[in-house]
């Protein structure tokens, strides 16, 4: 269970997130929309940690972190949830020193310290099912951004995290890839995965998300099932945005 | 008709007794040999000029026509006289080894065999040193020299005794170690082709001994002994003028293999001076940048001030500091470990800033990859970024290296016998400026030229394995 309540976070005197709450059945995906600007973005980086929280709570599987702890004990707390979290950047981030295989073992040795060669058949099997197996001696520089994506997803994916985020996971991809993507993603919300999808591609979110969450000016407007939210929108503001977007 | 010059060129550098800054009034120069140039000149109808000169490079000063003559304590020797020419003899001098007070081991020349004992670089001293195997520094002047002897840098001193009397007998940690030994000439040193200008100071140099001046002068400094009696005597009963040859003189002609073999421990300790401070610079440097690009504020200053401090003051400056001026705090190190720590806490300035640079040029997603992935900082760090900034290191650290090994050589400003000092102190007492040039400069890209091409194919192989990945999948 994924548990955001009146999540508030801060930079100098403007307030991006003012209060996010919503609530994700395990095995969902939630697609996150809005114009830019509107905290997306900061919201997932306060759900993996990478932002300090200024106030609310999120609770992950067991972790809960919440803005007024001490230092050291929120520090722990980012850290357990971290583990619990996994990202998918929008630029990736893989490791260019590393081979596509080295990027997917090296948390998996050196933070959970499983045995290499342990770590070693789970990283083949997850290139497997992204359809990256014959890559995984090659190095990230010559992958194609498609073939980067699908090394970043299973790179998150070896940490075994309860929820994964992707940031703009469609913007580098044509069509055809758009489509396998959703493919992709769907096959491991069936294997058990959970998600929460930052896009601006209505069509994308329509086909592979449980939930939409609208959000404007750091406030979620509206919450709900993708059919209606996106089809029978009931605040304004939310019509306004889709109808933009078309 | 304007009087007639005669330029003359020792070096007055903690020449005491011979030339030196008159302490009262340093505008002045003063001195025994300064007072016997001044009467040889006034017998010659000549007005006399000092030339302030620099020991080890007398010679070719005076083949440059830098001056006309060299009066500074200066011998006769089989390899000078193949290059200059010299008057007759004006004063005979003895060797005085000299020890510590508190260290009752050394009591004559015998005793030093497994020591280090210093001299001046080129001198009758150095070369009887050398004849007897007896390992041996070289200094500029005495000054360093004694210095280094009550730092226990080194073992024993052996030197001239006029500067043995001015410089080590007023100091009480100091004891002359058994009786004055050897008997050698002091001569004037004229260009080969000089003939002219070397009768005219053989006769005033007559001239100042037959009428009692050079005595006078002598007593005045405290330099005369029974030895100036015997000398003087027969030149003064008007029987007999001196040459050269009745005295015999620590001779030795230049042996290229010898110093081929020189050169080669020079080399020796040259890249052990590279290397260690090397790794000094390589593994400080890295606390260094960290601390300057995420440490704390104080840390930040500290290492800044740091950086600041070694890169904007003279690596030459700071080496003397710490051979000189850390010994008054009570740490006195040999020469090789100065120039070694020196030149590593320098070049640490430099290379934490490689380092910050090459630290900084990666993302930042970099970072956030690696948390998001539940690494700790110190686990990013160590596994994601530095391999990574190592890389965008590489070259100037390659750069910097290749200089450190040429930089080695301000070692010679604290007497280490490293390359440029070999070279300076060959090619001085040989002449052989040229081919030990030459053999010098081998010696500096046998060393360097491995190590830049070490380096070359370290990145080659860093840079390209993207690439060779990419033709073994296509394959």
């Amino acid at each position: 269970m994924i548990r955001v309540t009146d999540l508030r976070k801060r930079f100098g005197s403007s307030e991006i997130l003012k209060g996010i709450t919503f609530e994700m059945p395990p095995q969902t995906v939630l697609g996150v929309i809005g114009a830019s600007g509107s905290g997306k973005s900061t919201l997932l980086r306060c759900l993996n940690g990478l932002e300090t929280i200024d106030g609310g709570t999120i609770e992950c599987n067991g972790v809960r972190l919440e803005a007024g702890l001490s230092h050291a004990e929120y520090r722990r707390r980012v850290k357990e949830l971290r583990l619990k979290v996994g990202t998918v950047f929008q630029h990736f981030y893989l490791f260019p020193h590393l081979s596509v295989l080295g990027n997917l073992i090296e948390a998996p040795v050196h933070v959970l310290h499983s045995p290499k060669k342990k770590a070693e058949t789970e990283a083949l099997e997850l290139l497997e099912s992204v359809g990256m197996q014959q890559a995984s001696r090659r190095y990230p520089g010559s992958l194609s951004g498609g073939e980067q994506q699908r090394v970043a997803i299973a790179r998150a994916l070896a940490m075994h995290p309860a929820l994964l985020l992707l940031d703009e996971p469609t913007s580098a991809l044509d069509p055809r890839r758009i489509h396998s993507l959703r493919t992709l993603l769907r096959t491991f919300v069936d294997r058990g995965h959970t998600m929460i999808i930052i896009s601006h591609s209505m069509g994308f979110l329509g086909d592979v998300a449980d939930n939409i969450l609208f959000m404007e000016g750091g406030v979620a407007v509206e919450y709900g099932p993708t059919e209606e939210v996106l089809n029978s929108p009931k605040d304004p503001r939310t019509k306004d945005f889709l109808n933009q977007a078309e | 008709m304007a009087q007639k010059v005669l330029r003359w060129g020792a070096d007055p550098s903690g020449g005491a007794p011979y030339v030196f800054t008159d302490p009262a009034n340093p505008d002045r120069y003063i001195g025994y040999e300064k007072e016997m140039v001044d009467a040889l000149a006034q017998a010659m109808g000549r007005r006399a000029e000092f030339v302030p000169s620099d020991w080890e490079t007398l010679v070719s000063a005076l083949q440059r026509d830098s001056f006309d003559v060299i009066v500074n304590g200066f011998e006769p020797t089989g390899d000078r006289a193949q290059q200059i020419l010299f008057s007759k003899p004006y004063y005979i001098f003895q060797l005085q080894l000299t020890a510590r007070r508190d260290d009752d081991r050394i009591n004559s020349i015998d005793d030093c065999k497994n020591r280090i004992v210093g001299t001046l670089a080129n001198t009758a001293a150095s070369r009887l040193l050398e004849q007897q195997g007896i390992p041996l520094r070289s200094y500029a002047d005495p000054v360093g020299a004694y210095r280094d002897l009550e730092l226990k840098r080194i073992d024993a001193v052996v030197m001239d005794v006029p500067a043995e009397a001015f410089y080590a007998r007023p100091n009480s940690k100091l004891r002359p170690a058994g009786p004055p030994f050897t008997r050698g000439l002091y001569v004037i040193g004229l260009r080969k082709d000089d003939l002219a200008l070397k009768a005219e100071v053989d006769a005033a140099i007559d001239k100042i001994i037959f009428d009692g001046t050079l005595e006078t002068i002598l007593r005045k400094w405290g330099l005369w002994n029974d030895a100036q009696v015997e000398f003087q005597a027969p030149i003064r009963a008007g029987t007999q003028s001196t040459k050269i040859e009745e005295y015999t003189s620590t001779t030795t002609t230049f042996n290229w293999r010898e110093a081929l073999w020189r050169l080669t421990r020079a080399a020796a300790v040259t890249v052990l001076i590279a290397l260690g401070s090397m790794v000094v610079a390589v593994v400080l440097g890295l606390p260094l940048a960290v601390g300057q690009w995420k440490g704390p504020p104080w840390v930040r200053a500290f290492c800044t001030l740091y950086v600041e401090f070694f890169r904007g003051t003279p690596v030459l400056v700071q080496l003397l500091f710490l051979y000189f001026g850390l010994p008054v705090i009570g740490i006195a190190m040999p020469g090789w470990l100065t120039a070694l720590v020196g030149l590593g806490l320098n070049y640490a300035a430099y290379e934490s800033q490689v380092y910050r640079a090459s630290l900084e040029a990666i993302p930042n997603g970099q970072w956030e990859a690696a948390y998001s992935l539940g690494m700790s900082p110190v686990l990013a760090f160590r596994r994601i970024i530095m391999p990574q900034a190592f890389r965008i290191a590489l070259p100037p650290m390659t750069n910097d290296f290749v200089s450190l090994f040429k930089d080695t050589s301000v070692a010679f400003a604290i007497s280490v016998w490293e390359l440029a000092t070999a070279y300076r102190e060959l090619a001085n007492a040989s002449g052989q400026f040229l081919l030990l040039g030459l053999a010098v400069s081998a010696f500096y890209l046998a060393m360097s030229l491995p190590m830049a091409h070490l380096a070359r194919r370290l990145e080659r192989r860093l840079s390209n394995r993207a690439t060779e990945r990419l033709e073994e999948a296509a394959a």
